[in-house]
């Protein structure tokens, strides 16, 4: 796959062939866009639903076509497809467990240069609180694509979380995604687990620490719940652990982690990175880093804090 | 009065009796809603209109019927019951322990479609399966009930706008008008009128009619199968909130609740009056 192809793009192109040889795919869109989107317009005008700007529609009326045999993609900007209509995803979804795939684009600040209306930094710990709904937080195109078609075979709800930037592929073409977590660097001692984007910077800083001798994994969770009994063996006799994620901490990932090590007698120190709620929303603009410097969890802070921890 | 229409006020009498003894018993759920709504329903079970099968609630070519004002339940319940869905044993056990459904509808009780109970969610869900009926080719029909006060709902008019730009004409919409919310007269409270206007500048056909009167109900749905019309349909129902127990008629404080011991006796000999007394 190519590497500057968004997540956007790879997960709707697959999407597009999908639903080229399925008659009973179905895409909702709240009126967003994208190239592929506009091929399934064009091309399979009948399986195509545009509702505007109305993402309770859009959930309401995925759960009605899914009860007629259709497998349905509802889509919008995430922070609109997930929260504004939060409670008919409950009640459709998590209540009734209608089996559609919500699609988000711009997890993050990947609208960063559009304020906290676009941010969408607390949809791990809302969309989690609530059961039979899966997560899947894409952390490049190449995993786009591949839940796009493992959507097609979900017995229940999931909510595919999507970077809005272009980011070089972690994984090969091919990677088979349904453990839900991948150890990208492996270590006896020490990891960072991260989740989407973050698993880019999780990389970069494992490379940066090895530069200066110390040596640190990194493994990406993808899918929450977590699978927990892979992670737990991926972390015998781990005694330092650092999760990462451009999210706030109350409910994330880091959470999710530290409720699986304490509910199974780990007590090994977490350090949890990411964004603190102390510091509320906020208006910066000049590009993600600066943002997240914002939080303290710009590339060199956060780099700052793993050495910190470690020491 | 014709012999099946008499047939159908006797129908109803029975329903909103066991409706009232199924909340009395369970010291709750929403007598005086189910009450307003339930001759629409008695119409559309009992007076030919929807396609189902008791025997079969799976059955691929019934026409959906999807009580969007979930709280109604009890009236649904003790339809479905007396048509056969399940053992009318389980109305004794209405929102009790050992009981299988409470005072909102439940996707998993044979008969009933979707879980509804909060408000403006179920009539999207009937305009996705109309859709989804479109796509798929089937000729079934989609009818849902709405509350009134469900009408504040934004996301009903989202649905609404969709429904009649989609040409839906498969989605029967009824709107049990009974004029009453929770603490108020609607109109007090937020004027809901003119409703055939918002709903025809909405895109729908409408109609007005009295919804306890079976002949307006029938006569208003007995084409609905073969109307040239590619807009879906609403029938703007007036009914009253505790329709067939004075008692507890058009009074906001009887919204959720049910009547106690003497508090029954009286309903129960306001029924009778209404029903055995003409």
């Amino acid at each position: 796959m190519e590497n500057n192809i968004s997540q956007r793009d790879a997960f709707w192109n697959k999407v597009y062939e999908l639903a080229k040889a399925d008659r009973d795919i179905v895409i909702i869109t709240a009126d967003m866009g994208a190239p592929a989107l506009d091929r399934i317009r064009k091309d399979l005008a009948s399986q195509f639903v545009n509702v505007g700007i109305a993402e309770q529609n859009a959930i309401t009326l995925a759960a009605g076509l899914s009860l007629t045999g259709k497998r349905v993609f509802a889509y919008a900007i995430a922070p609109f497809i997930t929260l504004r209509c939060l409670e008919q995803i409950r009640v459709e979804n998590a209540i009734m467990k209608i089996p559609v795939t919500i699609v988000g684009v711009g997890a993050g600040f990947g609208y960063e240069d559009s304020g906290p209306t676009h941010h969408l930094i607390e949809d791990i710990a809302i969309i989690r609180a609530m059961p039979d709904i899966t997560i899947h937080s894409i952390t490049d195109s190449v995993m786009a694509s591949a839940f796009a078609e493992l959507s097609c075979t979900m017995q229940t709800a999931n909510y595919i979380r999507l970077d809005r930037q272009v980011m070089p592929n972690i994984y090969r073409e091919n990677t088979d995604f349904t453990a839900g977590i991948s150890v990208l660097k492996e270590n006896k001692n020490t990891y960072i687990i991260s989740t989407g984007c973050m698993t880019h910077m999780a990389i970069d800083i494992a490379y940066r620490l090895e530069k200066q001798k110390m040596q640190v994994g990194v493994i990406d969770v993808y899918t929450l719940p977590i699978n927990d009994r892979l992670l737990l063996e991926a972390l015998k006799g781990v005694r330092k652990i650092i999760t990462l994620e451009e999210h706030f901490l109350p409910g994330g990932l880091g959470s999710a982690l530290c409720e699986i090590l304490n509910d199974n007698n780990l007590f090994i120190p977490v350090k949890r990175l990411g964004l603190s709620t102390s510091r509320g929303y906020c208006y910066k603009y000049g590009g993600r880093e600066a943002i997240r410097n914002y939080y303290g969890a710009d590339k060199d802070s956060v780099e700052a804090k793993i050495k910190e921890f470690l020491a | 009065m014709s012999a099946f229409v008499s047939q159908l006020k006797k129908k109803s009498y029975h329903i909103r009796k066991t409706v009232l003894e199924m909340c009395v018993k369970a010291g709750t759920g929403h007598v005086t809603s189910s009450l307003s709504g339930i001759d629409i329903l008695v119409a559309l079970y009992y007076g030919n209109i929807l396609k189902f099968d008791p025997a079969n609630p799976e059955w691929k070519k019934r026409d959906r019927f999807i009580l969007s004002k979930g709280q109604a339940s009890p009236a649904l319940y003790a339809i479905l019951a007396d048509l056969g869905y399940f053992d009318r044993k389980e109305l004794d056990k209405f929102a009790q322990k050992d009981g299988k459904f409470g005072v909102h509808l439940q996707k998993d009780v044979p008969g009933v479609e979707i879980t509804s109970g909060s408000l403006g969610q179920g009539f999207g869900i009937a305009a996705g399966i109309a859709l989804g009926a479109k796509m798929n080719k089937e000729l079934y029909l989609v009818f849902t009930v709405l509350g009134d006060g469900e009408c504040y709902e934004g996301s009903v008019w989202e649905t609404a706008m969709f429904a009649s730009h989609n040409k839906l004409n498969n989605l029967i919409a009824i709107i049990d008008r009974n004029y009453l919310c929770v603490t108020d007269f609607t109109e007090n409270l937020m004027e809901l009128e003119p409703m055939e206007d918002k709903w025809s500048s909405f895109g729908w056909e409408v109609c007005r009619i009295n919804g306890h009167s079976f002949e307006d109900i029938l006569d208003a749905l007995s084409t609905v199968r073969s109307r040239r019309s590619g807009k879906p349909l609403v029938l703007i129902a007036d009914t009253v909130k505790g329709e067939g127990i004075e008692y507890l008629s058009n009074i906001p404080l009887w919204h959720g609740v049910a009547p106690k011991e003497n508090e029954a006796d009286l309903c129960r000999t306001d029924l009778e009056r209404r029903y055995n007394g003409e």
